[in-house]
């Protein structure tokens, strides 16, 4: 495929990693109050994750891994209510002062997206890999321009 | 106590499992505690008249469903039996297998759980109840009749087993649903007749239910076969537990049904039929376990025809040679398991002269082979004495066929139980033996000896029986057994069974059994389960054949349908051209470019068609003010496509040539399914069912889920469970994804 040898669209997209991450960071911490949430950080996470796979630059690993964790997270956080009485998926708010960042406001909800965003992450790296992304990238035969 | 002594049991299935590291006799004495700690409870309440006691455990309480127990005195004595039975078989096991058996973890185990399983069962005092332990009856008893799972006879055994208990288990589940809501109540014990053609329908069901796990004609097919089991598990199963628990099945349900003519003729049609056609079967057999497998058939048959008679009397005999069957038929297992040990046959034309090499096996077979012909000074001949009074007692029709039924049963019984000790036991060239095993001959005497103490101490019987018998029929209480009835008719028709009997027996044992039956019922049943087992590949392939684009027009075909019934009613009055002129213009991108990917060639083109329409769409979302949506559509249109352009790497270029007739066949669907779904879409609008609930939400949002954005708090909080199940629902897709095309599990083959 043409990206893997284009120095310009690799120095891009590692160029711009950081400030999608970031982006998706946003959406993540955002979603409670604003638009975004853990569905579409994991998006965000996952499109970079894709453009860095067919640039060559990153391989499409450990996709298991970070679904079992996403799992863990999802379903602790759900089930952890119930240890102190509460309904599943009982929401506990927090908030706390930060030097610096003035009052913090979260809740139960911020783990369960971030789990929900690792198992986005993960679909999007076992498709990568169910697709065989990688040898997209580095089979001589697919490099030629399509017409 | 009953939650005490079920967590025992299953603390010693992992116990046993456990200790099966450490040999198999080990495991099966780790088995043994929990049944006889049961066993010793269940004889000291018995003792002491300890009231009933029940136990209930909510499970769903939406549905009323409770695990409910009680302890009545039929449920002692099936415990007595189930754990007493049981603990003499673990140790008749530990003669049995050799100390370096396999298995070791996991027959004791699988034992114990089998035992579970029947405890659960007898203890059941709701339907549901009833009817999980049943199916864990039919599931470990398939572990336990496949033990020896590298020989491919016992796994075909184990399967017949396993589908015809469990088909029957689905009768039953239906039987009981109907039986639940015709009498209002799953509890067993507060069971009242029921009538009309759907207590007719649960009757049958039920009887069939039973029939299959009792092994009633024609579904007997599976018991002989169960004899590939080893033989500790035939003297379990098919003396004192799984065989009857049909038996008990139709004990407990009968006062609901008791008044049906159709439980009534049904009944009696199993029980005749298998009463009859067991003994003949125990007739032509020459395999020794084989003649008892026939026999249990047999004798279950008289314990069905009993209950189907549904008298006082009746049941109180059907209780009683349910008792004393428990007893006899383990000692005779117990003891034809010993002879295949100690010979190495089972073979009646090899074996002989038994009498003389194996005395206490021989003392053991006699005793309880007398008490299943039914004759003095047995336990079995005082039930037997009162299954014939109660038959004799009948009038009319039930007189006629009850008693010639069970009078030709009883002379069956006693010819092939004088058969079978004839020519194993009897004259002939002797057979070799190996050393006894004290360990087999132990729980054998104990069994036997059981037999002739219950006929001394047939006062202690009596106190175990009646109060059983009570409990399924009040008027049972004015009967008990008796050592000696007089002379009465009763008496002088045994007289006349056993001397007919005897003299038939003789007459037949030592006359060559040419060849052996062939198992035409068994081989028709593994012919259906294999018929299934071919049928169901071939409708998968005709149903799933691969196809994506046949699979997504079946789907846009059915959508369509499901769509019609909207589309055809509903105004055109409330719509407007838009309410935005961007809208006119997102819809134009969005039509153009469904029609550009319908045409397009290039796999790619058509690829880039959808990202445009689903990018149109994040337009429109923004339009209606959800600016949640629109980012997420958006999102998930930049990977899709980035995916779609990877996929398309590893397939041609352009999309094939396809027939015109499937194109239309295409192009009609779509076309069809567009129209009416717009159609459906527009009705939709017309009229919205009720107010939308968005000005609570958004006022509860903060409250409730602690945030200002009402979509996220929905979906995290409000809704949090659908969210966990859609995720577990993504989670599984991509371990899917994973399984089918991994290139770290290629490259790991590689």
């Amino acid at each position: 495929m043409i990206l893997a040898h284009s120095p310009i669209v690799q120095l891009g997209i590692r160029a711009a990693s950081p400030l999608a991450i970031m982006v998706g960071v946003y959406l993540l911490f955002a979603g409670h109050n604003n638009p975004g949430g853990g569905f579409a950080a994991g998006l965000v996470f996952g499109a970079v994750v894709t453009l860095r796979t067919i640039a060559g630059i990153q391989r499409p690993t450990h996709a298991i891994q970070i679904i079992a964790a996403g799992m863990a997270v999802v379903v602790l956080t759900a089930a952890a209510p119930l240890l102190w009485g509460d309904v599943l998926l009982d929401q506990k708010v927090l908030s706390f002062k930060v030097p610096l960042l003035g009052t913090i406001k979260t809740g139960s909800a911020l783990p369960f997206d971030i789990g929900v965003t690792a198992i986005v992450v993960g679909l999007v790296l076992s498709l990568l890999d169910g697709l065989s992304a990688t040898s997209l990238t580095n089979s001589p035969a697919e490099t030629e321009i399509p017409s | 106590m009953i939650w005490v002594f079920l967590i025992a049991h299953v603390a010693g299935v992992g116990c046993a499992a456990v200790a099966g590291r450490s040999g198999i006799r080990t495991a099966l004495g780790v088995a043994a505690i929990a049944p006889t700690l049961t066993a010793m409870w269940a004889g000291v309440s018995m003792a002491s008249g300890a009231p009933p006691t029940t136990s209930t455990f909510p499970w769903v309480d939406g549905l009323g469903l409770a695990f409910r127990f009680r302890t009545d005195a039929l449920a002692m004595m099936m415990t007595l039996l189930v754990c007493g039975i049981g603990v003499l078989v673990f140790v008749y096991a530990i003669g049995y297998f050799a100390p370096n058996a396999g298995g070791a973890s996991r027959f004791p185990a699988s034992l114990l759980a089998f035992s579970t399983s029947m405890l659960g069962l007898v203890w059941a005092d709701s339907a549901w109840t009833l009817f999980i332990f049943w199916e864990l009856t039919s599931i470990t008893s398939f572990l336990l009749v496949g033990h020896n799972n590298t020989d491919a006879a016992v796994r075909i055994a184990a399967r017949r087993a396993l589908m015809i208990t469990g088909g029957g288990g689905l009768a039953l589940l239906a039987g009981l649903l109907l039986l639940e809501n015709e009498a209002g109540t799953s509890t067993l014990t507060d069971l009242t007749p029921v009538q009309g053609s759907a207590a007719n329908v649960a009757a049958v069901l039920v009887l069939i239910g039973a029939a299959t796990k009792s092994a009633q004609v024609p579904f007997h097919v599976w018991l002989p076969g169960a004899m590939a089991a080893p033989t500790p598990v035939s003297a379990y199963l098919h003396s004192a537990t799984m065989v009857k628990a049909g038996v008990l099945l139709i004990a407990v349900t009968g006062p609901a049904f008791t008044g049906l003519a159709v439980w009534k003729a049904v009944g009696l049609t199993f029980g005749i039929a298998s009463m009859l056609w067991g003994a003949v079967g125990a007739l032509r057999h020459r395999d020794a376990k084989l003649i008892l497998a026939w026999g249990t058939v047999s004798q279950l048959g008289l314990l069905v025809t009993l209950l189907s008679l549904g008298t006082a009397k009746s049941i109180f005999a059907a209780v009683s040679i349910l008792f004393a069957h428990a007893l006899f038929k383990a000692a005779l297992f117990a003891v034809v398991g010993e002879i295949d040990i100690r010979t190495g046959t089972r073979d009646i034309t090899e074996l002989g002269g038994l009498h003389r090499t194996m005395p206490i096996a021989f003392a053991v077979a006699v005793a309880a082979g007398m008490s299943m012909a039914g004759v003095p000074p047995l336990l079995g001949f005082a039930a037997k004495e009162a299954a014939i009074e109660a038959v004799l007692g009948l009038s009319g029709f039930d007189a006629v066929v009850g008693a010639t039924a069970v009078i030709f049963g009883s002379v069956l019984t006693v010819a092939y139980t004088t058969r079978f000790l004839i020519t194993v036991f009897g004259p002939g060239p002797t057979t070799k033996v190996a050393p006894r095993r004290i360990a087999m001959t132990i729980p054998a005497v104990m069994l036997a000896g059981a037999g002739v103490l219950g006929f001394i101490a047939m006062g202690t019987v009596n106190a175990i029986v009646r109060p059983a018998a009570i409990e399924l029929n009040p008027k049972a209480e004015v009967y008990e057994l008796l050592r000696w009835p007089g002379i009465t008719t009763g008496l002088l028709t045994s007289l006349g069974i056993v001397a007919v009997g005897l003299a038939l027996g003789a007459a037949i044992a030592r006359r060559a059994t040419p060849r052996i039956p062939a198992p035409v019922g068994a081989d028709g049943a593994d012919a259906a389960i294999d018929g299934v087992l071919k049928f169901a590949p071939r409708l998968t392939g005709r149903v799933q054949h691969g196809s994506l684009p046949v699979y997504l027009v079946t789907m846009a075909g059915v959508a369509t349908l499901a769509a019609l019934p909207l589309a055809l009613d509903g105004s055109t009055d409330h719509l407007v051209a838009w309410d935005h002129p961007l809208q006119a213009l997102l819809a134009l991108v969005i039509v153009a470019s469904a029609i550009a990917g319908a045409f397009v060639g290039s796999r790619l083109g058509a690829a880039l068609t959808l990202g445009a329409i689903g990018t149109a769409m994040s337009g429109v979302f923004v339009l209606h003010g959800a600016p949640d949506l629109a980012l997420t559509q958006l999102l998930v249109e930049t990977v899709i496509v980035v995916g779609f352009v990877i996929g398309l790497g590893h397939l041609a270029r352009r999309f094939p040539e396809v027939e015109n007739t499937w194109r239309l066949t295409r192009l009609v669907v779509s076309g069809l399914g567009g129209l009416i779904i717009m159609a459906a879409l527009a009705a939709a609008g017309a009229d919205p069912s009720g107010t939308p609930p968005v000005g609570d939400l958004t006022a509860g949002a903060v409250e409730v889920g602690g945030g200002k954005n009402v979509v996220n708090v929905i979906l995290t909080d409000l809704r949090g469970l659908d969210t966990l199940g859609e995720v577990v629902v993504l989670a599984v897709v991509a371990v899917g994804i994973l399984a089918l095309g991994s290139t770290t599990a290629r490259e790991e083959v590689q």
